[in-house]
């Protein structure tokens, strides 16, 4: 969505990154005291979700810059880290749990270079390897256009060797990074789905034919890649949609630079069902046979999950038998069903995703 | 100028204006009747005059009765010349609502004519001194929105087949689902979660299948448990649920009918409660037995170790 309104916090110091950012928005920015500005900005309209989406407030980050991604205890999480670069999104999916996550959402840009620049270092000085994406609260890519972070980001990682940045896009904003000296150190990574899925709930993302168009490009200069089917959505012949591309993954790019493939179904905040109902009328996604999860979210019947799984992992090492596909929330009866076995000990996907990075990334084998 | 006593003839009252009349009970009069005879009338009908008749706006039912006693007169309030349509609108309103709670029925009504002189709000803001208790705006406006809805919607609600928040559901649809969703309500009697629970998958079904709820309502097999003269209503109210429960959630029900149907073969009876992971979401089955002796303990563990040799527990548990 264009955004239509720039709010910027009146006490951003002025600097090089923020008059890039305004130059390139092509809006005066409101100056504001506090977010409240923004919050009533958006709330007072009938939907604020997609005015907030139209709406940018440039900002500091107040809290921490670098948080660990927060899994549950019932379904194995990948041990994650999060570097928090902005929140939510101008693009428009319909199963976004950002839109029920906030309250209001606001589509906020964090500056502050030095200040990211900070944080790393700490990380980077520490005798451990780190995975580290942008993607969590917002889709890493969005601002690469009008923006040096991603750039800045991109040539950061490219000089330490036990951290690996995943961005994680719908977009194919990946023009400013394609001439960087990345040093392996970034993949860039797609989250995938079928066409079909991709035109009636991903408005504004790229199509799936252009994301792969990106990572094939991407891949031309050496840079790592990953992809993600998350969320797979269950619907009458998804499995051949889902293989179809599969292969078109692999027609594109070779497996052999690609670091790992996450495998996630749609599961959402109950709340999220009427807020997708209200926004998204063509919408048929929630009317799935869903059941309440242990993590009291709702999930597809798990017979069904595992069904769709076996097919895409089948699928996937046909094309790549010794990929890395993990998981992403998913429990023991899940891994075991469709996978063989389950990393069971604390960390240890976690770990198995260190090794596929460090081997393919060239990180620090030592620290494994 | 206030009402004035009088007495009238009941021939003089035009009773085919039922204007403002909110209370459509059939009630039985004969005991009113009986009791106007014996004790004489309590609550004196409010009449407007008009056109040379009277009209009632309140005291329907004691009309009813008086007649039913064969008298020909009545003592009435009558309203003075000026009075206007809303405040005889009040004055119906306000009759009913001192003696009790209107129904909600009675609510739609009321609101709906009320709507015609005030807007929601202001009927909210008002409500305490017309209905006796306090209606907030957003209800006010669910009752005009219900309102809306065809007049066999409103006998349904009156005669309890349809829920307010059902009613208020099917506020959102076109004018032929909502027909379709009040001739099925007609048939079947059920509670008002029961109700929602079946328009929320009737929605979803037909949404998920691309197909329109007046499609849907024409399913054979549905129509089949809807129009079988051999079942009462609560009946059929019970096999439609598991119906559309089937329709919605299809593998869900396969699997859960087919465990229980390999929980019933294993040689537990009621002695021993095997209950499957809700859901089938966990891996946790839940065994229970009680026993009140040694021998008792012994003889369940038995029966449960006979059964883990058998091929059925280890299907059931490896499903
Ligand atoms: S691209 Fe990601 S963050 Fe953006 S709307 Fe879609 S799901 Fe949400």
């Amino acid at each position: 969505m264009k955004i239509e309104t720039v709010f910027i916090d009146e006490a951003l110091p002025k600097t090089y990154e923020i008059d890039y950012l305004i130059s390139k928005v092509k809006s005066d920015p409101q100056k504001i005291k506090s977010i409240k500005t923004v919050y009533d900005f958006i709330n007072e309209c009938d939907d604020p979700i997609s005015k907030a989406k139209q709406t940018l407030y440039i900002t500091e980050n107040k809290g921490a810059v670098i948080r660990e991604c927060p899994g549950t205890s019932f379904y194995t999480c990948c041990d994650y880290t999060i570097l928090h670069t902005g929140t939510f999104c101008n693009m428009d999916c319909s199963y976004c749990i950002l839109q029920a996550y906030f309250h209001p959402p606001v589509l906020q840009y964090f500056a502050g270079l030095n200040t990211i620049a900070q944080s790393l270092k700490k990380i980077f000085n520490q005798q451990k390897l780190f995975r580290i994406g942008t993607g969590e609260y917002t889709d890493s890519l969005i601002w690469e256009k009008i923006s040096l972070l991603p750039k800045f980001l991109v040539e950061t990682f490219a000089k330490q060797n036990n951290c690996v940045l995943e961005l994680k896009t719908k977009t194919i904003n990946i023009e400013s990074l394609l001439p960087i000296d990345h040093n392996g150190k970034t993949i860039l990574s797609w989250s995938l789905n079928t066409p079909g899925i991709i035109n009636s709930q991903e408005r504004g993302t790229a199509s799936l034919r252009a994301r792969l168009d990106a990572a094939k490009r991407a891949e031309e200069k050496g840079f790592r890649l990953a992809f993600h089917f998350d969320p797979l959505i269950i619907y009458p012949g998804c499995e051949n949609q889902y293989k179809k591309v599969i292969k078109l993954i692999f027609q594109h790019v070779r497996k052999e630079s690609i670091v790992w493939i996450s495998i996630g179904s749609f599961r959402f905040m109950p709340k999220l069902k009427q807020i997708i109902e209200n926004r998204f009328k063509n919408s048929t996604i929630c009317y799935g046979e869903f059941i309440l999860g242990l993590d009291n979210k709702m999930r597809y019947f798990k017979p069904l999950r595992i069904k769709l799984y076996k097919e895409i992992i089948s699928c996937i090492k046909e094309y790549a038998p010794d990929l890395f596909v993990y998981f992403c929330m998913e429990d023991e009866e899940v891994w075991k069903k469709c996978m063989g076995f389950f990393p069971n000990e604390e960390g240890e996907l976690g770990h198995l995703l260190d090794r596929s990075a460090a081997k393919l990334c060239g990180l620090n084998p030592n620290l494994l | 100028m206030s009402d004035t006593l009088c007495e009238i003839n009941i021939r003089d009252i035009d009773l085919k204006d039922k204007r403002y009349k909110i209370s459509f009970s059939d009630d039985d009069i004969t005991f009113l009747a009986h009791t106007i005879k014996k004790a004489g009338l309590t609550i004196l009908p409010v009449v407007r005059p008009v056109n040379n008749k009277f009209i009632i706006i309140s005291g329907f039912t004691t009309i009813r009765a008086l007649i039913h006693n064969n008298e020909t007169k009545v003592i009435v309030c009558e309203t003075k010349k000026g009075i206007t349509d809303y405040q005889c609108l009040l004055k119906s309103i306000l009759s009913l609502s001192i003696q009790r709670p209107l129904t909600h029925y009675e609510l739609i009504i009321c609101t709906r004519r009320l709507n015609q002189f005030i807007d929601k709000e202001q009927i909210a803001k008002k409500s305490g001194a017309i209905f006796n208790t306090e209606l907030n705006a957003r209800f006010v406006e669910d009752l005009l929105t219900i309102g809306a809805l065809p007049e066999s919607a409103l006998k349904l609600i009156n005669d309890s087949y349809l829920s307010i928040k059902s009613a208020r559901r099917l506020t959102g649809f076109d004018k032929e689902t909502i027909q379709s969703f009040l001739s099925f309500f007609s048939i079947i009697r059920a509670s008002n979660n029961k109700q929602l629970e079946i328009i929320l998958y009737v929605m979803e079904i037909c949404a998920r299948d691309d197909i329109k709820p007046t499609d849907f309502f024409n399913t054979k097999s549905l129509k089949d448990i809807l129009y079988d003269k051999d079942k009462d209503s609560v009946l059929k109210t019970k096999e439609i649920r598991t119906w559309l429960y089937e329709k919605r959630f299809p593998t869900i029900f396969q699997t859960q009918q087919a465990t229980l149907k390999k929980i019933t073969s294993l040689k537990f009876g009621n002695q021993i409660k095997f209950i499957p992971p809700q859901n089938f979401e966990s891996q946790q089955y839940t065994i229970s037995f009680m026993a009140k002796s040694f021998k008792e303990f012994n003889k369940k563990a038995k029966m449960l170790t006979d059964e883990s040799n058998t091929s059925m527990l280890k299907e059931i548990f490896n499903q």
